[in-house]
């Protein structure tokens, strides 16, 4: 077949074709790109806590073998033994659970009381008390760490108690302005409804903001939880007890003048890996919607 | 008796650009007893405001709210023996449609049996009873609408409160809600009191309407009296589809003598119009009383005008014909048997018993 010029349809079916062809090489090149970056960085993450798992199954001398071993050749269970029979980790691990629990239900309780109050009740000075505290958070937990202490060992008298541990880390200001937002996409007609369907202000709040906040209060959940059980320092400063330690400030106490105990820390780390990635699969559901929050309309 | 009063009430917003905001202005009304009143304007006209301090859901900054002969200004709004039916629904999201109808009923401690008693009614009403296990996510617009009143019914408030109920229906659900609305007003016999911003849901649903604009009340009337006789430029300009043309023009004698033509002025009107003599007024006409001559049996020999159309619309039934008077363009409405053409050259009556003039600074009628 010939073809004689541009305008002749043929010739067009043919660039078009052509075009065609090239538009979809160009996008499966650019696919291969990307998901080639995204191996590496799942490798990138995924090696870390692969070899936190391993070395926790390792003896001393093969934590430390030069070519290290990827995947133990003699496993054992000894670090497990250890950090359980002499470090107290059943004990770190309940009052871990104590405090991250605790804290993350009165968190969310108390950040999506101010969350609604700042996002749907109308008062004097909301904006005005609103700015001051979101303020507060350029303020580096640093500066404010030595008064706290003061207050709260010198002057509460809290130190080395679960309410010293827990006190504190009540309410941040961080969870009420997630749950500020958050509770901004939520109809305020909803709210006059409950009003003329005879329903008290605390009922407004309990038993149709709250019920519709659900997605919110978990990914609120979930940020608060991880927060608190990986929290280190203020619990290192407010405890002095070994039967007080959370599990954080416990895995610390394998580490020896001249010597680390990895495999023990090791150990401990997994164990306080655990219930980080069963709360996560547990609320995935709510985090992943969490996420997309204001999104999606409706 | 569930007789709505506004006694001088004004509702002031402070604003964090503007400063305060008048959003009602001296408000004096009375909704009567089991009538349907439709508020009408503009959007910001103060329309929804004034219906959600009736509700209780904002307090007058002064002035008085009266509800069936009690003050009720300082009366919660679950107190006042009203219901309301949102604009969005405000359906409780993560309860199932029995739920969201029995909620307010709960709330006032109804004994079971009742709620159940009532719910059945309401449902029965509105044809809902196969939707009552669903979620609102479940349900279409129409449906949701059809709970959202249900919720109101099942109160049996004395007075309703519709905010814009239909807005967020597609336009043949809109006519068909309407003519169901205006129904179940007959079959309850309670006060009705709608906002809207639609005139035609108001000219058809209401037995009186406000118009508002700019937080003023503009007229108070029945459908047919707002056409006819409209208060101010405002009013007539709001009220039909499409609105009243206005047409500068100066009276002399009986005289009215526009951009390009003379028009004669009935007699019987020419009294009223005594002040004006000599005057610049704006002539207010519909579009349906400028008629085609070709649909006219007898041959008027006055008020006949010869303009070029600009543009002919085909509406079916009708046409909708624009062309222009000095600089002010003017929309006539005809029978589609007129078989007008854009750009020709047509001889149009224009029927002036019908016609209106208004002051053009005060924008009132004369």
């Amino acid at each position: 077949m010939e073809l004689k010029s541009v305008t002749d349809p043929q010739y067009q079916i043919l660039l078009d074709e052509k075009k065609d062809f090239r538009r979809k090489t160009y996008k499966k090149i650019g696919l291969t790109i990307i998901y080639i970056f995204l191996v590496l960085w799942a490798v990138f993450t995924f090696v870390p806590l692969l070899w936190m798992l391993s070395s926790s199954f390792k003896d001393s001398s093969a934590i430390t073998a030069v070519p290290p071993e990827l995947l133990p050749k003699k496993p054992t269970l000894d670090a497990y033994k250890r950090i359980f029979e002499v470090g107290g980790m059943a004990r770190w691990f309940l009052n871990s659970t104590i405090v991250a629990s605790i804290s993350t239900i009165i968190n969310v309780f108390f950040a999506s009381l101010a969350g609604y109050a700042f996002s749907k009740l109308k008062f004097p000075g909301r904006n005005t008390i609103f700015w001051v505290l979101l303020s507060s958070m350029m303020i580096p937990g640093q500066v404010t760490l030595i008064p706290l202490y003061i207050l709260v060992v010198n002057t509460l008298q809290l130190e080395n108690t679960y309410f010293g541990l827990i006190v504190p880390g009540m309410v941040s200001v961080g969870s009420i302005f997630l749950m500020k937002q958050f509770m901004s996409s939520l109809p305020s007609s909803l709210i006059d409804a409950g009003r003329i369907d005879a329903c008290s202000e605390f009922g407004i709040f309990r038993k149709i903001i709250l019920p519709m906040a659900k997605p919110g209060l978990a990914v609120l959940g979930i940020f608060t939880f991880v927060g608190h059980w990986n929290n280190f320092f203020w619990p290192f400063l407010i405890t002095n007890t070994n039967s007080m330690r959370t599990l954080q400030v416990g895995l610390t106490s394998f580490r020896f003048e001249n010597l680390q105990d990895y495999g023990a820390m090791m150990a401990g780390a997994v164990c306080s890996a655990v219930p980080m990635i069963i709360v996560f699969l547990a609320l995935q559901k709510y985090f992943l919607r969490g996420i997309t929050i204001g999104a999606v309309k409706g | 008796m569930a007789e709505v009063k506004f006694v001088n009430v004004i509702k002031e917003f402070e604003d964090e650009k503007k400063g305060k905001v008048r959003a009602v202005n001296n408000a004096n009304f009375v909704v009567k007893d089991k009538e349907f009143l439709v508020f009408v304007g503009p959007s910001g006209c103060g329309k929804t405001t004034s219906l959600r301090m009736i509700a209780g859901l904002e307090r007058q900054s002064s002035g008085d709210i009266f509800i069936g002969n009690r003050l009720v200004n300082k009366v919660h709004p679950k107190d006042r023996d009203i219901a309301m039916v949102f604009q969005d629904y405000a359906l409780y999201p993560h309860m199932t449609i029995k739920e969201n109808l029995a909620f307010g009923l709960k709330n006032l401690k109804t004994p079971k049996a009742e709620i159940e008693a009532k719910i059945k009614e309401a449902a029965a009403i509105l044809s809902i009873e196969n939707l009552l296990d669903r979620k609102p996510r479940e349900l279409s617009g129409g449906q949701k609408q059809r709970i959202a009143v249900g919720r109101a019914i099942v109160r049996n408030p004395s007075v309703f409160l519709f905010d814009e109920p239909l807005s967020n229906l597609d336009a043949k659900l809109r006519v068909q809600m309407r003519v169901e609305l205006s129904e179940l007003h007959k079959r309850l016999g309670a006060t009705v009191i709608y906002v809207t911003h639609d005139q035609v849901e108001a000219m058809t649903l209401g037995q009186r309407i406000v118009v508002m604009n700019g937080g003023e009340i503009q007229q108070i009337a029945s459908p047919e009296e707002l056409y006819e006789n409209p208060n101010n430029m405002f009013v007539a300009g709001f009220i039909g589809s499409p609105p009243m043309n206005f047409i500068k023009a100066r009276l002399d004698g009986n005289q009215l003598m526009t951009a390009d033509y003379t028009l004669t002025v009935p007699v019987g009107l020419l009294d009223k119009y005594k002040a004006y003599q000599k005057e610049e007024v704006v002539l207010g006409i519909r579009p349906e009383d400028i008629i085609s001559l070709n649909l006219l049996n007898h041959q008027p020999n006055h008020n006949v005008i010869e303009p070029t159309l600009k543009v002919v619309e085909h509406l079916g039934a009708e046409l909708l014909f624009y062309f222009n008077i000095g600089e002010d363009q003017v929309t006539g409405r005809v029978g589609a048997d007129a078989k007008l053409k854009s750009l020709s050259k047509v001889k149009l009556y224009i029927n002036m018993e019908k016609m209106h003039l208004f002051d053009p600074n005060t924008q009132e009628r004369i």
